[in-house]
């Protein structure tokens, strides 16, 4: 298909999404689809030829704005391009336009979007997941093969299970992070999205390796799409039972139960293993994150860029105040004001340390499995199925503990992935692989494998 | 440690951020929710201070040198674009006067 045909047909699968009321995508124009085209109609075909790919606006671009998802930054265009735009235009990619978010990544629903909340694609009363909502929502919805999140606690890999796509955390570093803006520094990875394990594992290969302009990126060479294994035969897939408690959701556990038995037909070893620390992973994820947000969102001071409000006293600090305490939402707010208390004089000992030591635990528990000879870890994506839009926006900490699962690999900058395993209810489910330090390798042959084996629109409890 | 009105209203001073007091009362009740939740991690180690309080490291061991030359990044747009205020290439800000600690 010439690009031409590509941005005509993503232009109209689009416009059906805005008209659905799917309220995923924030901008995205017909011009600019064509513009692109015929650009990358007149270049050499590269491995992302054929494929529109949606980013999350938060990864900025010069030709669209950038917000965040954040009235703060309304109106905000970017004066340079993320390395990662420049690298899926190089391959051929063509860029679908930018999508819906909890404000500055802050979230697990896409509820905290400044622009209204982003519906699930196929029940629109439920939430799509977050943060990274709006991508996986329009991969969903079929309107683009791929798109790009960013990862922080799992805000890629929670919303594709709830969507029923495929979502890649690489490990830290392994991806540019120039043009993302920051949240938590130590934690962020951007992260794609695919319709299949084959499309989000294509879109990494194009965007991973070292870029000079991002000293935390890894000295690694680009990830290469592996090759698809016929079997699995010699392969150790650890189960950690903490993953697995009582009150899992049952279809949840159908589900993942379904996978195992896959896995095991295509002649993988499942063994039990433990990760004893997994249920301070939150906990510890809700200092250590909020620290870096209130460091890293203190430049929105309304002096540089986006919006300002003049406060009262009519001073600076009034400038900085008004700006910040009317620009954010409100739990952008709390985020920002755990981070200043953790971090504050007398607390810092008993909260800040003492989540990094309780980080250095996690890593620990996840280097102790690898190194006993397992080589990847199977645990369900979530602990149910995607929630009522509502059901858990008053409570904060009822919607932190909706990433459960997903936070520990974040927390030890491991590779994760989630890909659909089947439904409960119409709901998709998702199955989560994680692998060692930089073998993104193993993990996406191993779910491409699965993938193959495994019919994910079917009901787990039929 | 339990989160109150005036707990807020200190931490909203030191983040700049303004916070009205009808607003910090609904904010202590959610943070003191996210503190008691944060707590749970004085089960791993009880009350021992950590010994080692050095930040975690994930992704590349060391930070990598590279030649000390400029590399300008190209910009398609100044600052007059993005800014709120400019005035002759500078960033326009209300007077500093209360830029003393409160």
């Amino acid at each position: 298909m010439s690009a031409a045909a590509l941005a005509a047909e993503t232009a109209t699968r689009l416009a059906a999404a805005d008209a659905r009321g799917l309220n995923a995508v924030l901008a995205w124009s017909e011009p600019l689809l064509k513009q692109q085209a015929a650009l990358l109609d007149a270049a050499p075909a590269g491995p992302l030829s054929g494929m529109a790919v949606a980013l999350k606006d938060n990864i900025v671009t010069t030709d669209q704005p950038t917000t965040c998802g954040s009235r703060l930054l309304e109106g905000y265009v970017s004066p340079f391009e993320a390395t990662v735009v420049s690298r899926l235009r190089a391959a051929g990619g063509l860029v679908a336009g930018k999508t819906n978010l909890d404000e500055f990544a802050m979230g697990s629903s896409t509820e905290h979007s400044a622009y209204g909340r982003v519906l699930h694609p196929h029940h629109p009363e439920l939430v799509p997941g977050g943060s990274s909502g709006g991508s996986a929502a329009i991969v969903a919805a079929g309107a683009v093969r791929a798109a790009l999140g960013s990862e922080t606690g799992g805000s890629v890999r929670q919303p594709a299970a709830f969507c029923g796509v495929v979502g890649i955390k690489p490990t830290y570093g392994r991806v540019s992070r120039f043009g993302l803006v920051a949240f938590g520094s130590s934690l962020d990875c951007i992260s794609p999205f695919g319709a299949t394990v084959a499309d989000a594992a294509a879109l990494l290969a194009a965007i991973s390796g070292p870029d000079p302009r991002d000293a935390t990126t890894l000295d690694l060479e680009p990830i290469r799409v592996p090759l698809p294994r016929a079997d699995l035969r010699g392969m150790v897939i650890g189960v950690p039972q903490e993953y697995f408690p009582a009150d899992l959701h049952s279809g949840v556990r159908a589900a993942c139960d379904r996978a195992m038995s896959r896995l095991r037909d295509l002649g993988a070893e499942l063994r039990e293993v433990s990760l004893p620390h997994t249920r301070y992973a939150v906990p510890a994820y809700y200092v250590v994150n909020p620290a870096e947000a209130a460091a890293n969102l203190a430049r929105f001071d309304g002096v540089r860029y986006g919006q300002r409000r003049i406060g009262p006293e009519g001073d600076i600090r009034a400038l900085y105040r008004a700006t910040r305490g009317q620009g954010f939402g409100r739990e952008v707010q709390r985020r920002i004001l755990v981070g200043t208390f953790v971090l504050s004089a007398g607390y810092a000992e008993q909260y800040y340390h003492r989540a990094q030591a309780v980080r250095r635990r996690i890593i620990a528990d996840f280097d102790a499995v690898f190194a006993s000879g397992v080589d990847l870890l199977f645990t369900p994506t979530t602990p149910t199925p995607a929630f009522r839009a509502g059901e858990k926006t008053a409570d904060p900490v009822t919607m932190y503990l909706a990433d459960v699962f997903v936070c520990p690999a974040s927390l030890a900058g491991i590779p994760a992935m989630s890909l659909p395993i089947g439904r409960d209810d119409g709901l998709p489910l998702g199955g989560q692989l994680m692998a060692r330090s930089t073998d993104e390798s193993t993990m996406i042959s191993v779910a491409a494998a699965l993938e193959s084996v495994i019919d994910a629109t079917a009901e787990v409890r039929a | 440690m339990t989160i109150d009105r005036g707990t807020v209203q200190h931490m909203a001073r030191l983040a700049e951020l303004a916070v009205t007091d009808a607003d910090a009362d609904a904010l202590a009740d959610q943070l003191d929710r996210i503190v008691r939740l944060v707590e749970q991690l004085t089960e791993v180690d009880g009350d021992a201070p950590s010994t080692d309080s050095a930040g975690v490291v994930v992704g590349p061991s060391r930070t990598p040198l590279r030649e000390d030359v400029v590399a300008p990044i190209a910009m398609a747009h100044g600052p007059a674009e993005f800014a709120p205020a400019m005035q002759d290439g500078l960033f326009l800000v209300p007077r500093l006067g209360g830029m003393t600690d409160s």
